[in-house]
């Protein structure tokens, strides 16, 4: 794999808290998720790789592009579409005007050319009909994707997505979801998200932080066998679960240790993923 | 190259920063402003020397607080990373106030009758540096907090600043003297301090990346753990 990012022993502090803990990875092309609960670090980790605040120890590089020089950030940003967590907008502009004042900022100065480009990504988030509406009057999915469109336009080596679908109902999900395999195609997209069912579907790559560091490495698959065996149903709430509850057909379901004899389900990602913080907990409390 | 490539992106940058910037409160501000001198003049057309200063010292108090939201900016985080640097987005916002603003002064002094005027060049003065140092103190908010719109609490912290530094400064620091007043001169050199702070206050503002320094102001945003005092 021919990494398009490459960091090692990224660290940050903020007063007593770690936010990130001599993070190491590297990322190729494709969707990599990234998973965690809150304050796992998963956010300073994605706004230190987009170069909206520097760390504390640690290098990286994105498309051979060093941040720690002004030219090397420039070039960097040059190559990086960033859609954060609370995206913001000017909400007298139509979704055209916007996401052509990005580009302007992202340098595209020939203004034909640059129109043409502003087109293109409104069409490839399926807002070519809504281009000359105004963003205030725009439902938020509308307004979702006129921030991915932002992050799209000059066609971005390395996409940072940080939470895109919070607060959108299952059918924008499902169409955010195309939207976000259409742009790993030919890059590099680095998808942090709560949802594991995002990252079953979407990512060939799955990161699970916490407590700043990353406690798991690997492909949807791996992370979801991690709960091979240790998920299984019974009439009665199991208290050696990890977790449990009951379901609509009355039984509980329940992740951890089984018993002997347990009636073992098929796992989930999210199994895996419970799993895991359960042992990244054990970790960080020994 | 590059720097014929950011040239660019500025001039194409004028008109969309234009419709950017927050309008409503500094021309709320200067209207204001304008409002004061021209009631004044109506009610008196011959004030004294030192009631022209004061009116035209709240003029200007209401145009630095409308200022004070100038650095608002509803899409700061979706346009945190492009490669447009960040002095030069402020250098466009700049270029596009201050031939208003300079207007909006002239008429300002304008509106005072010439008998009463206080010397023009000291109380410019003073409104450049009071100017500044909204913008700077706006400028600062945006840098140290994570806030898109933190021009209400700028505005408000720098009217209470301004209503009460008169009462709390000793003599000898004075800011607010009466024109004729022996402690004139000394006053404007201390304005004159103000503005050179008000500019390299804003001048620390811009460069990137910004480091923390030990001690320095730790905001948390509502989410996470990340410290935007830390922005590039």
């Amino acid at each position: 794999m021919i990494p398009t990012v490459s960091a090692s022993g990224l660290s940050l502090r903020y007063g007593r808290a770690q936010a990130l803990d001599d993070v190491s990875l590297r990322l190729g092309q494709g969707v990599t998720g990234l998973l965690g609960p809150n304050g796992a670090g998963k956010t300073t980790l994605l706004r230190v790789l987009a170069t909206a605040v520097p760390a504390d120890r640690g290098a990286f590089a994105v498309l051979g592009h060093d941040p720690a020089t002004p030219a090397g950030r420039q070039e960097l940003r040059r190559r990086l579409g960033y859609l954060p967590q609370t995206p913001g907008f000017h909400p007298d502009f139509t979704a055209f005007e916007f996401v052509d004042y990005v580009a302007i900022l992202k340098e595209l100065t020939d203004r034909a050319a640059r129109h043409r480009e502003v087109r293109r990504v409104l069409d490839e988030v399926d807002l070519a009909d809504v281009r000359g509406k105004r963003i205030k009057k725009l439902s938020g999915g509308m307004r979702q994707r006129v921030a991915l469109a932002a992050a799209l336009v000059g066609d971005p080596g390395f996409l940072v997505l940080d939470e895109p679908t919070v607060g959108l109902d299952p059918e924008q999900r499902m169409r955010f979801r195309e939207l976000i395999a259409q742009a790993g195609e030919g890059r590099t997209v680095l998808l942090s998200t709560h949802q594991t069912e995002d990252v079953a579907m979407l990512c060939h790559r799955v990161l699970v932080m916490a407590g700043g560091r990353i406690r798991f490495d690997g492909t949807p698959a791996e992370l979801t066998a991690r709960a091979a065996g240790r998920v299984w149903i019974s009439t009665e709430r199991d208290p050696a679960a990890k977790a449990g509850w009951r379901t609509g057909t009355g039984t509980f379901r329940n992740v951890g240790s089984p018993p002997d004899g347990a009636d073992l389900l098929e796992p989930t990602l999210e199994d895996g993923y419970l799993l895991t913080l359960d042992g990244a907990g054990a970790e960080v409390a020994a | 190259m590059r720097v014929s490539r950011q040239a660019r992106a500025i001039r194409q940058l004028l008109l969309p920063a234009a419709r950017a910037l927050p309008w409503r409160a500094p021309a709320a501000g200067a209207g204001l402003g304008l409002l004061i001198l021209a009631v004044a003049r109506i009610v008196d057309s011959d004030p004294a020397p030192w009631l022209a200063a004061v009116l035209l010292r709240c003029a200007i108090l209401a145009d630095a607080v409308g200022l004070a939201f100038l650095m608002d900016d509803p899409a700061r985080h979706t346009t945190a990373t492009v490669p447009t640097r960040r002095a030069l987005r402020t250098a466009v916002r700049l270029a596009l106030i201050t031939p208003v603003t300079a207007l909006w002064w002239t008429a300002a002094l304008l509106l005072v009758p010439s008998q009463a005027r206080p010397p023009a060049g000291a109380l410019t003065l003073e409104a450049a540096a009071a100017c500044v140092l909204a913008l700077a103190a706006g400028a600062a908010a945006v840098r140290l907090t994570d806030a898109l719109a933190p021009g209400p609490s700028v505005a408000a912290a720098f009217l209470f600043t301004a209503v009460v530094a008169p009462l709390l400064l000793p003599d000898r620091w004075a800011l607010f003297v009466a024109p004729g007043d022996a402690r004139w001169e000394a006053a404007h050199q201390r304005w004159a301090g103000v503005l050179v702070g008000a500019v390299l206050l804003w001048g620390m503002c811009l460069p990137e990346p910004v480091r923390r320094r030990p001690g320095a102001l730790r905001v948390r945003s509502p989410s996470g753990t990340s410290d935007p005092s830390r922005t590039w």
